[in-house]
């Protein structure tokens, strides 16, 4: 997680990839095994909230709303997001040629690809995650 | 996309709520889920207690262009299932109509 951020603040797309995935993987892992234990599971829960929540909403969120200030001819958030996910042609080629633009529209989906993820019909296999989680948790949870 | 949109509401709890839909409807939910996709075309529009713009319901609404309110405090509590409302995007408001 900690080298998911400092990829992030160097907005190296392929290593803020390769990190999540990795993440992803951890988190298949422990609840592929049936030899996890409570203490891998909440490991696994750290991973869950962290790529479901935490990393897109608000880190990574927070990272496009700066880095879309330097982008030249000016565009707002909203119409940077707006632009990717409706596949406006006017604006998509209007900043064909921009690397800032195009490294933002990267990063937008990479994180919009772990977002949107689906695993065994739930969201982020959310399912078997809390399935393990209910018949792991032990008796004297606080 | 039109920016007032009128309709009945369907209260999202679960991913199963999603399966009820058939007819058009104004979907209100805390936050959606992946499973939107297998009503996406009933939507009227979406309705969200959470307000951030990388949410599930944000990116699925500017994918599908549908209009979306968010940040609407206890939606799920305030409406109901069956409720006919108007949701406005100008004023960013929704209010049931008798």
């Amino acid at each position: 997680m900690k080298n998911l951020l400092k990829y992030t603040y160097l907005l190296d797309t392929k290593n803020i990839k390769k990190n999540i995935e990795n993440l992803w993987d951890r988190y298949q892992k422990i609840i592929d095994s049936k030899k996890s234990s409570w203490e891998d599971l909440n490991e696994a829960r750290a991973i869950l909230y962290f790529i479901g929540y935490l990393y897109p909403e608000k880190i990574a969120l927070d990272s496009l709303e700066k880095r879309i200030e330097y982008i030249r001819p000016k565009i707002g958030l909203d119409e940077f997001l707006s632009a990717i996910d409706r596949k406006n042609i006017r604006i998509l080629k209007k900043y064909r040629k921009n690397k800032r633009f195009n490294q933002l529209r990267d990063f937008y989906l990479i994180v919009k690809d772990i977002k949107n993820r689906t695993k065994n019909g739930t969201y982020l296999d959310e399912g078997r995650f809390n399935k393990i989680h209910n018949k792991l948790k032990p008796k004297n949870y606080f | 996309m039109k920016n007032i949109v009128s309709g009945k509401v369907t209260i999202i709890r679960s991913e199963k709520d999603y399966y009820k839909i058939r007819k058009e409807t104004i979907l209100i939910a805390e936050n959606t889920h992946p499973d939107i996709v297998i009503a996406i075309k009933k939507i009227k529009a979406i309705v969200t207690e959470i307000d951030n713009k990388l949410c599930h319901a944000a990116i699925i609404a500017r994918e599908f262009d549908i209009p979306l309110l968010m940040g609407v405090e206890n939606a799920t509590k305030d409406f109901k299932t069956g409720d006919k409302v108007i949701v406005n995007l100008d004023n960013k408001a929704i209010h049931k109509i008798k």
